[in-house]
């Protein structure tokens, strides 16, 4: 690996419950020396944040989750970590979707399918703030 | 001028005659044949409107009718009582003349030499109408006589009249010619002699007399005033039935006394009023009926002209009502062809619109469907050229392989989802085909799959493997499900149930049952979810047509909507279809 002796000591986590798009995803960041973390519902994302809140830089969260609505998640997310960043990414979003979530204080609202280097810019910019 | 008439009847001209046929708006009319509308609401008003019209008209006939007879028998039972008077008259005072020369002047006076010509001259110059006076003895002899014919000495033993004479004080003959043989008729008074035998003095009364005395009461050319014996032998001559002497089919009860009024008909079968009455003095009885007869058109005319007066204003009415019920008619249906064609572009619009809403309610399923494996796609793809870039090491020709199985699984996913999307717009094209009602319900049910996992909503489809292929217009029936599926998803809480099943309840229709667990719909609005516009969804989340829409379309398959629901514990919609439905009712 070229990178991975720069290994950033940062955190993301990823919140999908499409399997495959969220290894991938979390592949790719760990190809880019971050280091990442996937859950595949709210509730379990909402339990690991508690132990592991601190470490993280920024949350990806997907909308659409078998347990809860993303937007119950941010909600969540934000009363327990207000400053982590989180985006959104979903699949379907609507105009009315994004308002709320920018509301409940998201970051950023993004559509699927994901272009990694805008996300890693993202997150560069997000490190250099912090 | 021709061209403004011609515009003017083009304006007036009802709409409802100029409609064409379109396959499309045709189901959404309520009322399909106007002609046949217009037609009947001219035919039952008019049968309102002329009814009882004709009915007044047809009493007001008989009353003026009976009216008219009434007065035409009054009429011509007084100029009989009249007439019958006169005739009288002119008997009796003959009759009393000789009963009181009889009397005054005896017998021997009677047959002295001339003493019965100088009677007879001072008769005729009283009364007139004698022709001769005789004296006849016990045995038929004419012992005197006085008059233009040659009679003396004729022997009358054998005359009927003789022996009728000599039984009755007084006699009246009928007109016979006898030996003078010209028609006559003859009186006669029955006296005693001073030797106690009888003898009969005998006046012939001129008919001439009698008949102008007949004639004098005639009023205009249609009256027939005659006499005729017991046996119906004219008397007099008739205008009706011809000379004196002929006999006639007219008969009479010899017991009448009263003058008597009857409607009849004459040989040339024109009506006529005919009276009869039988002539009699206070002395004595006569063999003569007096018969008075009218033509009655000839008396009508004063009917007719009533009749045809009645005639054009009866007439006139019906023509002006007919106007104004085919103008009314006309007006009414053409409002009501406007407003139900208006109703119908309405109807099509809004059927239309809510083919676009289901348009744009399946693109947002579509787009989630599709974006998720496009995300695999584009992040797996990414991962495989990651591999080759951050990375020296030569890489496992397996793992770049399931990385690829994984993008081509990803394209599966999405190639499935158009080709159920291409279906699904196929389904728009009116058309009746074999349609998989199960295969149906599936597809629809796909684009809500990742929004029933999410929401823990157990969707249960239970068609039975027997289940008939249908032929019906999909795209209808699609849309049902559509509509149907939609608003249960809407309904429903996360966590509860939605089942559709359908089955076969008879050889030809099936039924299709859309149940849920949701809010249900209050007892209020039940009746109502079925009007368009009808919505209970808030901010303007609804159009209030999908059930509108729905019921229409289930109709225009030939079947039944019918739902239950009872508020908190969730509806059910029942759907009874045809398998197969009827060409011609399909638009």
């Amino acid at each position: 690996m070229k990178n991975i002796e720069k290994m950033k000591h940062t955190d993301i986590l990823i919140i999908d419950d499409e399997i495959k798009f969220a290894a991938m995803l979390s592949k790719r960041i760990q190809l880019r020396g971050y280091h990442s973390e996937i859950c595949h519902d709210g509730k379990t994302a909402l339990g690991w944040l508690k132990t592991h809140g601190t470490a993280v830089t920024l949350i990806l969260l997907d909308l659409q989750l078998p347990d809860m609505y993303g937007t119950q998640v941010l909600t969540q997310i934000k009363m327990s970590h207000p400053d982590i960043p989180v985006i959104i990414l979903t699949g379907h979003g609507t105009e009315q979707d994004r308002q709320e979530c920018e509301q409940l204080g998201a970051y950023l609202f993004i559509h699927k399918p994901l272009d990694i280097d805008q996300l890693m810019t993202l997150l560069e910019k997000i490190r250099e703030t912090s | 001028m021709i061209k403004k008439i011609h515009s003017y009847l083009k304006t007036i001209w009802p709409e409802f005659h100029k409609h064409k046929q379109n396959v499309h708006l045709e189901s959404f009319y309520t009322f399909t044949d106007y002609w046949h509308l217009w037609v009947m609401s001219i035919f039952i008003l008019a049968v309102t409107a002329l009814a009882p019209l004709g009915f007044v008209t047809l009493i007001h006939y008989q009353l003026i009718q009976q009216s008219v007879d009434s007065e035409l028998n009054l009429r011509t039972e007084q100029l009989t009582s009249s007439t019958k008077s006169s005739v009288s008259f002119f008997m009796e005072e003959r009759l009393n003349a000789l009963i009181f020369t009889v009397n005054e002047m005896g017998y021997d006076q009677l047959t002295k030499m001339d003493g019965l010509a100088e009677i007879l001259k001072n008769l005729k110059l009283g009364f007139g109408g004698l022709s001769d006076l005789s004296v006849i003895d016990t045995d038929g002899n004419q012992v005197a006589y006085a008059g233009p014919f040659n009679l003396e000495g004729k022997n009358y033993k054998n005359q009927p009249w003789f022996s009728e004479s000599l039984k009755r004080t007084n006699f009246v003959s009928e007109v016979f010619t006898g030996y003078r043989d010209v028609p006559h008729m003859i009186i006669a008074v029955r006296s005693i002699k001073p030797d106690g035998s009888f003898f009969i003095l005998r006046a012939t009364l001129d008919t001439e007399r009698l008949i102008q005395t007949l004639s004098s009461h005639k009023t205009g050319t249609h009256t027939d005033i005659f006499l005729v014996d017991h046996e119906g032998v004219l008397q007099t001559p008739s205008e009706n039935y011809g000379q004196i002497f002929t006999r006639t089919k007219l008969t009479f009860p010899t017991d009448q006394t009263q003058t008597k009024v009857i409607m009849d008909k004459h040989q040339k079968n024109s009506p006529i009023i005919s009276a009869h009455c039988f002539i009699s003095t206070h002395i004595v009885s006569t063999p003569f009926v007096l018969v008075v007869q009218k033509k009655k058109a000839a008396m009508m005319h004063v009917w007719l002209e009533m009749r045809r007066n009645i005639n054009w204003t009866v007439g006139i009415s019906i023509v002006l009502i007919l106007l104004v019920i085919t103008f009314a008619s006309t007006f009414m249906i053409n409002r009501l062809y406007l407003i139900d064609k208006t109703k119908a572009e309405t109807m099509l619009q809004m059927e239309q619109s809510q083919q676009l809403i289901s348009i744009g309610q399946l693109a947002a399923g579509v787009a989630h469907e599709i974006n998720n494996p496009l995300a695999v796609i584009n992040q797996t793809a990414g991962y495989v050229k990651d591999l080759f870039s951050f990375t020296d090491e030569p890489q496992k020709a397996e793992d770049i392989i399931e990385h690829i199985d994984s993008i081509l699984d990803a394209t599966d996913r999405c190639g499935t989802i158009t080709r159920q999307l291409l279906g699904f717009v196929r389904q728009f094209d009116i058309q009746i085909k074999r349609t998989c009602l199960k295969n149906l319900i599936t597809d629809v049910l796909s684009f809500h799959k990742k929004e029933a996992e999410y929401r823990g909503i157990s969707v249960g489809v239970s068609v039975p493997d027997t289940f008939p292929d249908m032929e019906t217009d999909s795209g209808k029936l699609q849309q049902i499900l559509v509509n149907l599926i939609n608003n249960a998803f809407q309904a429903l809480d996360d966590g509860c149930c939605l089942d559709i099943s359908a089955s076969q309840i008879t050889p030809k229709m099936i039924k299709l049952i859309i149940q849920d667990t949701g809010c249900g719909i209050p007892e209020k609005n039940l009746n109502k979810i079925h009007e368009p516009f009808f919505s209970t969804k808030q901010d303007q989340m609804g159009t209030g047509l999908g059930l509108s829409i729905t019921y229409g379309l289930v109709k225009k398959l030939g079947g039944n909507i019918s739902v239950q629901s009872t508020e908190g514990v969730g509806t059910c919609f029942t759907i009874t279809l045809p398998i197969k439905i009827q060409e011609g009712k399909l638009a």
